[in-house]
């Protein structure tokens, strides 16, 4: 029986340790924040991670998402930048990693105050009240070197970090070293909050994942078969499609797109007997559940802090002093050709004398493309030169890209509207999908306010992967003015050697900074050092 | 009697319920929903064959950007130098779009997996062209299968048009280009330096070699380049 006990405990002291390593290891720049200015974050990932792509997003008390980005993982690892919005009101507030198949969840706890409203007058504050505490192990194997206990303002500070041969053969990839100011009066922690994962979850390899569900309007049904269309604007436009199945449900995966994008999805019947309701998947939670709280006294130094950082935020707004640079993108290889095929004609109508609309459009300038009104309903036709007659369905109509059914959409552009119009004469095919010719015309000013949102045609500007950011370090030209930076060193990715050699300038701000070095092994264990110093 | 109606009547339901159920769900193809093509039209019939492969035979393609979707039913037109692939979904022909392909391979009716690469041909056309991939490497061996559809005489198709094979043959290098080959000994030797052309004849002789058609062609570059043989164009 003792034996029995003792293999349980066993087993299950291996299972919790196996669970501890299998999580995200989120780290900030700082833990006290004021609305208007970046959180910069670092994700080390788990090894075994399937996904490609980590979600970081901001949640409030209630546990609603307010904001969140995409993070394409590198190496096991990952670092980005959240702007934190004007409209938060002053409060604890949650930063979470996920991805579509990792149900641990790794969650800190942030301070953010409103620089309009300041702190609440209430005397106390709310605090996350988890069990489930992330740890990390201070770690021997490395040494600081050269860092003072104190500086003076705007004075170069250097210094190295050794690294224990021991030690640099257990760390997986890349360390985190960061400089930042402490505020005093708030400490945030880390947990871990598990959570049911969906099966047969689509797996980010290199982008998002676009998800919805199409419903039949009249059963509110989801609807099987049918086609969802997805478009992309562009120089050469994208288009993916989706054939519903039974569940109704379809899902994009948007490769290597970076920063925000115009998408446009529409849904609809083959047949083209029902009408039909698309609706995409919003998270506006991770399913977690309430986060619990627990009340405290809010310590007095608090007050001080936050009201600091406003005047600091404050400044740096007025003077436009930004914390970080985006960086540009990798650009997207252009297609050697538009998905709708090589064009059999192309026709610049702006080349000939103004036509007023596109009726007269077709019959002057578009041989074998016609555009007619029966009933008042407009109808184009492509000439099939295989079959010496017209196709009988109307063909691929794109408008900046983007496929429009309805033609009154066009029937109103003259030649001073069109800059050019692609014509394929022959039947095409892309998948399982047959256009019977295609219409291809671009505007001279894209407006996609030309295509009106209704229940199977939604528009919006998705947020891909988020490009990559550097810390702005202070420009000479600036040197008259203040220099209010909080961090004052933010490398996520620093190569671990045996010595590695790191400078910075201190700020014009006065107070206590820390210098922080976080890493994770290869058995997935978290490590850190930290140093404090002061600035006056 | 009775009892075979019914079971005559359940064999037709069975039937009918695996066709309607065929034709509504897509069929498993992995990276089938991005091919993209033309639909295929006929060829005026006459005598001699159009196609390489006359019945589709299950293939690979790989697109451009190095997406491969695999099982698919392939035939190569030598007349217009097209791929076509049956969409079992749509039950129509497609040939695929020339510009989005890399290349193609399929198996034929004898068992040989025959390999096609989409290349540039610098030529007063400047056209894109298959090649088949006789031998691969630095320096490849490829053999354009051209079809033309050609005057002839009546007693061989009564229209006087027939579709007859005129197959070029190349040593290509990436850096260097195309140049031509006939099967002939000679004109193989004229691929190689003077001072291989030596060995190589030596080596030819010894195999026994005779120049009568593609495989021979292709039967005595391989063993010169087992012999260590550089071709020089």
């Amino acid at each position: 029986m003792r034996r029995l006990i003792i293999v349980l405990l066993l087993f299950i002291a291996y299972n919790g340790k196996a669970q501890e390593k299998e999580h995200f290891s989120l780290f900030t720049d700082r833990d006290l924040y004021t609305t208007g200015e970046t959180l910069l974050f670092k994700v080390f990932a788990p090894t075994d991670e399937q996904s490609g792509i980590v979600h970081i997003d901001l949640i409030n008390t209630k546990g609603k998402i307010i904001s969140g980005i995409s993070k394409k993982i590198t190496t096991h690892q990952a670092d980005g930048f959240i702007d934190l919005p004007d409209s938060l009101s002053s409060g604890v507030y949650q930063l979470c990693t996920s991805t579509k198949t990792n149900s641990t969840l790794t969650v800190k706890e942030l301070y953010i105050c409103n620089r309009f409203s300041g702190l609440p007058e209430s005397n106390s504050i709310v605090r996350l009240s988890e069990s489930n505490r992330f740890v990390e192990k201070p770690v021997a194997g490395l040494q600081i070197d050269g860092l003072d206990k104190t500086y003076k303002k705007r004075g170069k500070v250097s210094f190295t970090v050794h690294v224990t041969s021991e030690l640099l053969s257990q760390i997986n990839e890349n360390l985190f070293v960061s400089v930042a100011e402490i505020a005093s009066g708030y400490t945030s922690g880390t947990y871990f909050k598990s959570r049911e994962t969906e099966q047969n979850q689509i797996i980010e390899k290199d982008g998002v994942v676009l998800e919805g569900t199409v419903t039949d309007i009249k059963t509110g049904a989801p609807f099987k078969n049918g086609i969802v269309y997805l478009s992309i604007p562009d120089t050469f436009p994208r288009f993916k499609y989706y054939i519903t199945r039974s569940d109704g449900r379809f899902n994009f995966q948007l490769d290597n797109y970076y920063g925000k994008i115009p998408v446009v999805i529409q849904g609809f019947d083959r047949d083209e007997k029902r009408l039909l309701k698309v609706v995409l998947n919003h998270h506006d939670s991770l399913a977690i559940g309430k986060p619990v709280f627990e009340n405290s006294i809010r310590p007095t130094e608090l007050r001080k802090s936050t009201q600091d950082n406003i005047d600091v935020i404050t400044f740096r707004k007025i003077f436009n002093q930004q914390e970080i640079t985006v960086i540009s993108p990798p650009i997207k290889k252009t297609d050697a050709y538009p998905f709708y095929g090589v064009p059999t004609e192309i026709v610049d109508p702006q080349l000939f004398f103004d036509l007023p609309n596109f009726s007269e459009i077709s019959r002057e300038l578009m041989p074998g493309v016609k555009f007619s009104a029966i009933n008042r309903i407009p109808t184009l036709q492509v000439f099939n030169p295989a079959i010496y007659n017209y196709f009988k369905g109307q063909p691929l109509v794109l408008l900046d890209g983007i496929p429009i059914h309805d033609l009154n959409v066009i029937k109103n552009m003259g030649s001073k509207e069109i800059d050019k119009i692609e014509i394929c004469r022959s039947e095409r095919y892309f998948g399982y999908l047959v256009f019977p010719g295609v219409v291809a015309i671009y505007s001279s000013k894209p407006d996609y306010s030309r295509l009106l949102e209704s229940d199977d045609l939604i528009k919006l500007n998705l947020d891909a992967i988020q490009p990559d950011a550097t810390l702005n370090s202070p420009l000479e030209r600036r040197l008259n003015e203040m220099d209010l930076r909080q961090v004052l060193l933010w490398k996520p990715s620093q190569k671990p050697e045996q010595t590695i050699k790191l400078e910075f300038e201190t700020s014009d701000i006065r107070g206590s900074f820390k210098l922080m070095i976080h890493g994770k092994t290869k058995d997935g264990s978290d490590f850190y050092k930290e140093q404090i110093f002061e600035v006056n | 009697m009775s009892n075979r109606i019914l079971s005559i009547i359940t064999l037709f339901l069975t039937l009918g319920a695996t066709t309607l159920s065929a034709q509504k769900e897509l069929p498993e193809i992995p990276n089938a929903e991005i091919i993209k093509g033309t639909a295929f039209i006929s060829y005026p019939s006459y005598s001699g064959a159009p196609f390489l492969n006359e019945n589709f035979m299950m293939g690979e393609i790989e697109l451009s950007d190095g997406t491969k979707v695999s099982n698919i039913g392939l035939r190569y037109s030598s007349y217009r130098d097209e791929v076509v692939y049956y969409n079992t979904f749509l039950s129509a022909q497609i040939v695929i779009d020339k510009i989005s392909l890399k290349g193609f391979s399929f198996t034929d009716q004898k068992g040989v997996k025959r390999i096609f690469r989409h290349q540039h041909y610098d030529d007063h056309l400047n056209d894109e062209r298959y090649f088949e991939v006789l031998s691969d490497g630095k320096i490849s061996l490829l053999a354009f299968r051209k079809v033309n559809l050609e005057q002839c005489d009546p007693s061989y198709d009564i229209h006087g048009l027939a579709y007859k094979q005129t197959y070029y043959y190349y040593v290509y290098v990436a850096d260097k280009g195309y140049s031509p080959l006939n099967i002939t000994r000679n004109s193989l030797l004229s691929k190689l330096d003077k001072q291989n052309q030596k060995l190589a004849k030596r080596i030819l002789r010894k195999h026994r070699l005779v120049f009568t058609d593609e495989a021979s062609l292709v039967l005595a570059w391989n063993i010169l380049k087992e012999n260590g043989i550089v071709f020089n164009i």
